[in-house]
């Protein structure tokens, strides 16, 4: 047992993850040695159309085995029909203990639960959400499953910690020869962002798609020079799962509240100058900051450098008005994203390595000013949790919290107070998925709470008008006081989940629940 | 046995569902729903306090919470045991 620098008490070995590389703080760790990589392919002019004719040859085609890692990315969101059908057809032809790496999964892969129960799933890498989290909480898994951040999958992929033996992209429109589109089709999703690491550094990649057009598909997204094998399929995926309608705007006036507080925080720090750049992701307070911010920025006359992240019809108008001058996009949610990133070339299409990765040359998130997050709660060390509910059930994949509140210059988590009776501020977090030393400030309806590390912001909110500054330990004891005392979480020892900081080193454990 | 209910299922709120018992059976007490996991002992002791203050000694209190606080949880027992008696 080791504590870490989050003050974790964290076993040195885990069974089924292996030896525990110890959290040491937030831009501890630096790398070594090369780049790890993809097997060398050779293509040459007698192979000119890579098709096979069903998943079942793709998959023999690629070469997959029993104990395998395959991966999957997640633009098809909750529309997704392709994990399904390549892990019905794995489980047709015999192929088992697969360790499953996608970039998310989501309520469409609860199906995913038969084949953990058959074998031909031993193994997930990535996050667990609703009633697969629920098995997996319950100790229905063997090995525990790893958390990463979107930077920290990439990371791990070319720091040689995962390699991935076949990964199959889903691509709303390709053609013969591998290039693949993620904007035109029946399908279209817009970025394919998550899927470019897996293209280039999967020993084999087959491409899924039910948009088959003449070579060469264009605008190209993914080159055919990464795609060994290329299937075409009546349907990748439900439109109405894979674009959500327009994300509104809360109207709850306490969010509002909340919503109006972060913005004026915003508006008070140094960072809210021309050329101001945001990631506040699709979240109904996120999006309520965004709309204050922007009332803010004609007000004043700012005009914005860039957006990040997932991107929403919100941001597209921004940018439409000039607002923002470029959008970098690693997800579009909706169809006003997916329409303007294959239309506009200020939307640009970035992948996760670009986006969030902490062992490259620079990652998007690096340049980014101010970022808006979530979390199911934060405690008086500024710890936040977004992995694990109040029940202690493992239910949330980390995206792109760690990486970043690790890159932004000001980091919020804004939130109410409780969601329901359950306190969103404590004392210790049950899970840290991201730590305080790079969280900077929590907003909730009580007003604005400083991390007392950053007392340049403490100063440049001080005197805001209406802006109410609440101290933590004032805001957790005022959440416990609503309350009431909490019953611990009842687990057994056993380990269930690994969440790793985006580096690799491992922050916290999530322990089995006990029935 | 008669029963009587008060509360919703609103957000923050509670439905709580009181069936008489036998005279000498207890109070009885089952919680599920939101908070049911981190609250229950917080819950349990605020259901018999109130049903105390109300000198209620047989009761089956079933709570289908949705987040609710002490104080909304024991102005719906009040408002269950009122409908009850009447």
């Amino acid at each position: 047992m080791t504590i870490n620098a989050v003050k974790r008490e964290i076993p040195d070995y885990i069974e089924g993850y292996g030896k525990v590389r110890h959290y040491e703080g937030a831009f501890a760790r630096k790398p070594e040695g090369a780049i790890a990589g993809a097997k060398l392919r050779c293509f040459n002019s007698d192979i000119t159309d890579k098709r096979v004719s069903s998943v079942k040859e793709a998959i023999k085609a690629s070469g997959l085995k029993s104990g395998m890692t395959v991966s999957f990315h997640h633009h098809l969101r909750n529309g997704d029909y392709v994990v399904n059908m390549v892990l019905d057809a794995c489980a047709e032809m015999g192929i088992k203990d697969l360790t499953l790496f996608p970039t998310a999964l989501f309520g469409v892969h609860k199906k995913v639960i038969d084949h953990i129960k058959s074998g031909v799933v031993t193994r997930i890498m990535g996050s667990v959400n609703g009633p697969i989290g629920q098995l997996v909480s319950e100790g229905g898994m063997e090995v525990p499953v790893v958390l990463r951040s979107h930077g920290g999958r990439p990371r791990a992929v070319m720091a040689g910690d995962v390699h991935i033996d076949v990964a199959f992209i889903g691509a709303p429109t390709a053609d013969k020869y591998g290039n693949i589109c993620g904007t035109l089709g029946k399908s279209a999703c817009g970025s394919l962002g998550y899927a470019f690491t897996d293209a280039d550094y999967a020993d084999k990649v087959v491409v899924i798609t039910d948009n088959l057009v003449d070579f060469p598909a264009a605008p190209v997204s993914i080159p055919q020079t990464k795609a060994d094998i290329v299937v075409e399929v009546p349907s990748i995926g439900d439109p109405a799962g894979i674009v959500s309608g327009t994300t509104k705007v809360t109207r709850d006036p306490l969010r509002l509240l909340i919503s109006r507080y972060a913005s004026q925080l915003i508006e008070a720090s140094p960072y809210f100058k021309d050329g101001i750049s945001f990631q506040t992701g699709a979240g109904g307070i996120p999006l309520a900051v965004t709309a204050f911010m922007k009332e803010a920025m004609i007000r004043k006359g700012i005009k914005g450098g860039f957006g990040l992240g997932g991107i929403t019809g919100y941001f597209v108008e921004l940018l439409r008005e000039g607002l923002v001058s470029k959008l970098m996009d690693v997800q579009s949610f909706d169809l006003d994203a997916v329409k303007s990133i294959g239309e506009n070339p200020n939307h640009i299409e970035i992948s996760a390595d670009w986006y969030a990765n902490p062992w490259n040359c620079g990652a998007a998130v690096n340049m980014l000013d101010v970022v808006i997050l979530g979390a199911t709660e934060v405690d008086t060390d500024f710890n936040a949790n977004v992995n694990t509910e109040a029940d202690g059930a493992l239910l949330h994949g980390t995206g792109g919290h760690q990486d970043t509140a690790a890159g932004a210059k000001l980091t919020i988590i804004a939130q109410p107070l409780l969601r329901g009776r359950i306190p969103c501020v404590t004392d210790s977090v049950y899970n840290v998925t991201t730590p305080g030393e790079v969280i900077d400030a929590i907003v909730t309806e009580y007003g604005v709470t400083i991390n007392p590390r950053r007392k340049d912001l403490l100063d440049a909110v001080s005197g805001v008008k209406d802006l109410p500054i609440v101290p933590i330990d004032e805001l957790a004891a005022r959440a416990r006081k609503m309350s009431g005392p909490t019953d611990p979480v009842k687990t057994t020892d056993r380990i269930i989940g690994v969440v790793e900081w985006r580096d690799g080193t491992v922050i916290d454990v999530v322990r089995q629940l006990k029935k | 046995m008669k029963t009587a209910q008060a509360g919703t299922l609103e957000s923050m709120d509670c439905l709580v569902t009181l069936t008489e018992a036998a005279p000498g059976s207890g109070i009885k007490i089952n919680i599920t729903g939101a908070s049911a996991a981190r609250f229950n002992s917080a819950m349990t002791k605020k259901i018999n306090e109130t049903l105390a203050e109300l000198s209620v000694k047989d009761m089956e209190v079933a709570v289908q919470d949705n987040g609710a606080l002490d104080i909304v949880l024991g102005a719906r027992v009040e408002a269950a045991y009122g409908r009850l008696m009447k």
